[in-house]
């Protein structure tokens, strides 16, 4: 009882047995959320990014509840299987502007535009975090065994990237798209996977040489004299400080991913009737919606789009921030 | 050193291009589809009549070496890409895919030359200028938009900029190259032509500018923070260089450095946007000619196309590298 007033205890070590769970939860509080919170007040950039992103998020929650589940995703109906959801074709009334009873119009094809979104948004930053994921994952793989490995392996892993990075992803992707699915585009799954599939170049290329650095450093050095095996190294010492890297390159990652899935699907070569930003941006331009004066159609995914990236990128200028604490503002 | 450097930087070049065109050997062969076979039964069957279809499939194939094993087909392939022989069309049989891109190839290369100078050299001065003169109202404000351009791909941007200045006041053109439909055109000779094909490209050109303007303008904005507190930008300011000098030889030059790695490493993601603002403008070039191969499914312009797109970013990206040196006297050839 004694130690709980003395004032060296005020900051008790969570996990003994005097502290209450309150006491626990200020403390893990006090340490855990909020230095990095005042970090954040620094670090305007990533917050206004982060608040972007929370308000996509918000509104696109909001819209769910708008709508009945059967609505979003529709059930299988009659014999052709059509489904009944308001983002496929031919469900609503074609043409109607946001002011009539559809908050953010129809499309020509008789889709409700909200509808789409509320769909079409989860469904492309999927594409986007997955491909990214993978990508991530596979680069960061090759980056390790590159920098550890050294020798031949470490050559031809850099030659392999190197001459990878110039080719423009796009390019390759259309050869994929047109010689694996003629005619009929890849499907969501399937563009994930191709974009993953060439997304890993960039991100092993930053990791490696962030290894190559870091593998000199004194703390490395440190625990490999006191007899740290190399996966101790990774996973214990290298991790943690690789941590904004390896998060900045994935952020880096998903706006390339979602940008080539946008591109692609806008040529058509995506699943032209899935309900993505990308297959919304194909059909506004080969209907020829505006000249068509049906801007209420360009309008909403332009603005999804234009907020998704501007907070990706403002994320990855904050994350690129912390990991160069050189490039933090001097005042 | 620099016989070293250059002759591993070509080597690497080498190695870009064989992987680029392997890919695009081997890709559409591994799915077995036929398009010679797909597009005569197609003719057939608009015809009316199915006669002899499997002959003339089995002439056409012939001609195009379909009938050889697979490894003497990527040799040959190969051996023509050497000489840069890309083939013919299949559906404007009998043009090459050479003759195909040369209509094209140029309205790409001057729209993508002209806005990536105009993009990279006003960014990175407007991108110094911002970190330099920190009490200039203007420099402070475009800060802001800048952010936000930085951030959207080159074909939004288009589609925004084609709904306000071609739909919602329509003062610029926003389909094609130049004015259709007028007898005898193009003519490079004519003044009217020339004004036509200004008008036309100004908004894909802005499309990109702008948004790459903005993206190296934060770029170098980034780079400025770092250079101005090093110690040799306090020695030229203590020496008591007047501003200017400080600011191009001492500030700019050495900030220039990574902008330019970052312009190499970014040349493929520059080349893709491009391709899809030429696709939004219908603009006459290489990414309008490759969406309409897309559409007809005419498997051999698409590979050449790609191979000529990859070629080209891979020889921007060895120019690049190649420049450095002269850029930056720190960076010894070899080195690296």
């Amino acid at each position: 009882m004694q130690d709980t007033t003395h004032p060296d205890r005020s900051i008790t070590p969570v996990g003994t047995e005097e502290t209450t769970f309150s006491e626990r939860a200020a403390t893990v509080y006090r340490e855990r959320v909020i230095p990095p919170l005042r970090y954040l007040r620094r670090n305007t950039l990533m917050v206004f990014g982060l608040c972007i992103l929370g308000g996509l998020t918000l509104l696109v929650l909001m819209s769910y509840l708008f709508y009945r589940q059967e609505d979003l995703y529709g059930e299988i109906q009659g014999v052709n299987g059509l489904s009944s959801a308001l983002s496929v074709p031919a469900r609503v009334k074609p043409n109607w502007n946001p002011f009539g009873e559809f908050p953010l119009g129809t499309d020509e094809q008789g889709r409700d535009i909200l509808a789409h979104l509320t769909v079409g948004t989860p469904l492309t930053l999927r594409i986007g975090l997955i491909a990214a994921a993978i990508g991530i994952g596979v680069g960061m793989v090759l980056a390790f065994v590159a920098a550890y490995a050294g020798g031949w392996v470490d050559a031809v892993i850099r030659v392999l990237v190197d001459s990878l990075i110039p080719i423009p992803g796009l390019v390759i992707l259309i050869i994929i798209a047109t010689s694996l699915t003629p005619g009929t585009g890849l499907t969501v799954d399937q563009l994930a996977v191709a974009i993953a599939v060439l997304s890993w170049p960039g991100p092993a290329r930053v990791i490696r040489s962030q290894v190559l650095v870091m593998r000199e450093r004194g703390y490395v050095q440190m625990a490999r004299m006191s007899g740290t095996g190399s996966l101790g190294i990774i996973f214990k010492e290298m991790m943690p400080n690789l941590a904004p890297y390896i998060l900045a390159s994935y952020v880096g990652a998903v706006t390339g991913a979602i940008l080539a899935t946008i591109g692609i699907e806008t040529l058509g070569l995506g699943d032209i009737d899935a309900p993505t930003l990308g297959a919304m941006l194909y059909w506004i331009i080969e209907l020829g919606a505006l000249l068509k004066g049906q801007w209420w159609w360009l309008l909403s995914p332009t603005i999804v789009i234009v907020l998704l990236f501007v907070g990706l990128f403002m994320i990855s200028a904050g994350l690129d921030e912390v990991a160069n604490p050189r490039l933090r503002r001097r005042v | 050193m620099v016989l070293k450097y250059i002759v591993s930087r070509l080597a690497m070049f080498i190695v870009t291009i064989f992987v680029a065109s392997t890919i695009i050997f081997f890709l559409p062969r591994m799915t077995g589809q036929n398009p010679l076979e797909e597009k005569f039964y197609q003719e057939a069957q608009r015809g009316g009549y199915l006669e002899d279809v499997d002959e003339i499939v089995a002439a056409f194939e012939a001609q195009y070496g379909f009938d050889k094993p697979l490894w003497q087909q990527y040799f040959t392939f190969m051996v023509n890409l050497t000489r840069f022989d890309l083939g013919r069309s299949i559906f404007s049989w009998p043009k090459t895919v050479n003759q195909l891109l040369a209509e094209t190839v140029m309205w790409t290369l001057a729209l993508s030359l002209l806005t990536a100078f105009i993009a990279f050299g006003v960014g990175t001065i407007m991108g110094a200028l911002m970190e330099w003169k920190r009490n200039n109202t203007f420099l402070m404000v475009s800060f802001f938009p800048f952010m936000i351009w930085a951030a959207v791909p080159y074909f939004i941007f288009g589609l925004v900029l084609l709904t306000v200045f071609s739909f919602a006041w329509p003062i610029l053109p926003g389909y094609g190259g130049y004015q259709t439909g007028v007898v005898g055109w193009p003519n490079w000779a004519e003044w009217d032509f020339l004004v036509s094909v200004l008008k036309h490209g100004t908004l894909p050109a802005l499309s990109i500018i702008l948004v790459s303007l903005a993206g190296w303008a934060m770029g170098m904005r980034g780079m400025m923070v770092t250079t101005k507190g090093e110690d040799y930008m306090l020695l030229a300011e203590a020496k008591g260089l007047p501003g200017r000098v400080q600011f191009y030889r001492y500030a700019i030059r050495n900030s220039t450095l990574p902008q330019l790695t970052g312009l190499a490493l970014q040349l493929g993601l520059i080349v893709s946007g491009l391709l899809l603002v030429e696709v939004v403008f219908a603009y006459p070039g290489v990414g309008g000619m490759l969406m309409s191969a897309i559409r007809i499914s005419d498997h051999a312009i698409i590979q050449g196309t790609v191979f000529v797109l990859a070629f080209g970013t891979a020889s921007a990206t060895l120019i690049i590298d190649m420049i450095y040196p002269f850029i930056d006297p720190r960076i010894r050839y070899g080195a690296a």
